[in-house]
């Protein structure tokens, strides 16, 4: 007997050659295992419904629509062909709603439609990620190169202050902020060039700039050249120039953690996300960490003293940046960090391995817990004056007295 | 920022055109998902129903309807195969259209505007997202249906070719086809309405009754959208 094979996310269903539906398998629910079937598939790999259904129906002859197969249908032991839009699959397609509600796959056509929505989202994510694959170690560099600039921002900056306080030296204590200072030795060069409206373009507020121009009037600083001038603010250009390298890094990191690590990006946002993954060496590393690794991922000094010493262990590494963590109190800081660490292993293994997005029902989560810690240890745990003495004393006479235990990097 | 006058009906079911008090109208669709603004459009609410503003220069549909296009095969319930989906644009005024009764599928191939179109489809469950290669329609067979509508827009040189080979696989009998044709895609050499004859007598070798040609100038330069019936394998 020839017959029409027909596959579809659904399953396998074999039709006669006057278009009558002979036989059927159907997929299972696993969203997972539907989409590694369809995936194989465009290798040539029958579904596994198309090899159970040929078994079933005993046939000598079957027509698929993937030429590709041939061969392995073959392995088979039934002679195969190939015949595009062929009368099965016309049929089937034609009626498809009508086809999965009595096989009985779905009870109904909305099921069915929320089924294929779910696995077409499934089936693209999965390509998206094998197309996205190895992105992550670019997010881990440009995350390095925003610290490495933060660095240089910093060395700079310090430079700079010495080097203009000669001409100007109150402006230092004025104007802590790098990029505004630098941006003042930039636009404006010698001190009594500073002006009011110059400085409002900057969006400075009144009460800074009159101290400003006041300190700039009254200057003690030490009058200097134009050639002076010229070589300071070719360093200060330099400063700003960073920082908007700085902020087109930051985008990137964006951009490329929300396709490679989406789960992780909707959890700490992309910078804490990346950092995450720059200690850990590549989004699969990080997914294979136990979660109690990732709470303390990046304070490595801290815990290996701690385990070295016998003293306590941080309870975050870099997951301290975390807003939730570093603004709540000091002893509700250890929870938060072990839920968070939790979600974030979920989130990274999916990411790795699966690609699925599901970081609003991991932040929700997440959000739920810490709002339960809050209220269950709104207060600071009752102290135990003895044991606290002990313990101190303990720690004293094994760290000398000098070293204090941090949480932190 | 011009304010809303009054929205009214066109001839074509679903799609609507808003007046402003500048005097300047535009097209409009209900949003299937309120509060969420797909490519920045702006989005209006009149007596409770939301609506979605649809930019002509950004959507070859929308320039078509703008340009007289006679009849739109996309209504309330239709079911669309669309080849070319990119980031969504176009898709979610469809996805407006169709409603939830209706269905579209969107192929499209290059993984760095899938990731923006998912973000469209997150929100709109008639709208199946699936990143494939229309030229191989055997591949994502296994997740779609036989339409109503097939909608191509892929900028190939052998796009009409793709789109007759995907209209045997998936269109039904005397459904329709909406073809945009890029003309600087197929053949920069050749003058546009000569690229537009040649693909329209490609769709008549195929089986399918040309109804129309709607150049889509100012909308999009050297582009025209075909519409044509297709009268069976």
């Amino acid at each position: 007997m020839k017959v029409y094979i027909v596959e579809h996310a659904i399953g396998s269903f074999a039709y006669d050659e006057q278009g009558k539906l002979v036989d059927f398998v159907l997929s299972s629910k696993d969203l997972g295992k539907v989409v590694d079937a369809l995936i194989e598939n465009e290798k040539g790999i029958p579904l596994p419904t198309t090899v159970e259904l040929i078994k079933k129906i005993k046939t000598e002859e079957v027509i698929v629509e993937n030429e590709a197969e041939i061969p392995y249908l073959q392995q088979l032991g039934v002679k195969a062909s190939y015949e595009i839009h062929n009368l099965g699959s016309k049929v089937f397609r034609e009626s498809l709603p009508k086809v999965a509600v009595e096989t009985k796959f779905v009870s109904s056509e909305n099921e069915l439609y929320s089924f294929l929505y779910d696995v077409s989202f499934e089936y693209t994510r999965r390509k998206l990620r094998s197309a996205a694959s190895k992105r992550d170690l670019l997010a881990i560099q440009a995350i390095r190169a925003i610290d490495d600039i933060d660095k240089t921002i910093n060395l700079f900056s310090e430079r700079l202050r010495e080097w203009y306080s000669i001409h100007f030296p109150e402006l230092n204590k004025l104007v802590e902020d790098h990029e505004l200072y630098s941006t003042i030795v930039s636009k404006f060069g010698y001190r009594n060039e500073i002006t009011k409206e110059g400085l409002e373009e900057m969006s400075v507020n009144k009460d800074l700039s009159t101290k400003i121009l006041d300190a700039a009037k009254k200057s003690i600083g030490a009058d200097i050249t134009d050639v002076d001038i010229r070589s300071i603010r070719m360093l200060s250009d330099t400063i700003l120039e960073l920082y908007k390298i700085r902020s087109e890094l930051t985008d990137y990191v964006e951009s490329v953690m929300k396709e490679v690590a989406p789960n992780i990006t909707a959890l700490v946002g992309p910078t804490l996300g990346a950092r995450l993954l720059s200690i850990a060496g590549s989004l699969e590393d990080l997914a294979k960490m136990p979660a109690s690794t990732i709470q303390v991922l990046g304070a490595e000094k801290a815990l290996f003293r701690a385990l070295r010493k016998g003293g306590r262990p941080p309870k975050h590494g870099v997951i301290f940046q975390y807003p939730a963590i570093h603004s709540s109190p000091r002893w509700q800081r250890g929870k938060i960090a072990r839920a968070l660490a939790a979600k974030l292993a979920i989130a990274a293994r999916i990411d790795a391995f699966s690609g699925r997005f599901i970081g609003d029902r991991l932040n929700e989560e997440l959000k739920k817990r810490i709002e339960e810690i809050k209220t269950k240890y709104a207060q600071p745990p009752p102290r135990k004056p003895q044991e606290q003495k002990k313990k101190e004393e303990e720690r004293k006479s094994k760290k000398g007295g000098k070293e204090k235990r941090r949480g932190r990097r | 920022m011009s304010e809303l006058v009054k929205i009214s009906k066109t001839q074509f079911e679903n799609v609507y055109q808003c007046e402003f008090n500048d005097g300047t109208t535009r097209l409009c669709t209900k949003n299937l998902a309120p509060g969420f603004s797909v490519y920045g459009e702006r989005l209006f609410k009149v007596e409770g129903i939301e609506y979605r503003e649809w930019n002509a220069f950004r959507s070859k549909l929308g320039g078509a309807i703008l340009k007289g296009l006679k009849q739109n095969p996309i209504v309330k319930g239709t079911k669309v195969l669309y080849l070319g989906a990119a980031s969504g644009t176009t898709p979610s005024h469809i996805s407006d259209i169709v409603e939830l009764e209706g269905k579209v599928y969107g192929v499209e191939f290059s993984p760095r505007v899938v990731r923006e179109f998912l973000l469209v489809a997150q929100h709109r469950p008639n709208l199946f997202p699936i990143l494939a290669d229309a030229r191989f329609p055997q591949y994502y067979r296994t997740l779609v249906e036989d339409v109503d509508v097939l909608y191509v827009d892929i900028a190939q040189p052998d796009e009409t070719d793709i789109a007759i080979y995907n209209a045997r696989f998936f269109l039904k009998e005397n459904g329709y086809m909406l073809l945009a044709i890029k003309a600087r895609s197929i053949d920069v050499t050749k003058e546009p309405t000569e690229i537009y004859e040649m693909e329209v007598n490609k769709l008549k070798e195929a089986n399918f009754d040309v109804l129309q040609v709607v150049q889509l100038d100012p909308y999009d330069k050297d582009h025209a959208m075909v519409l044509s019936k297709y009268k069976g394998k």
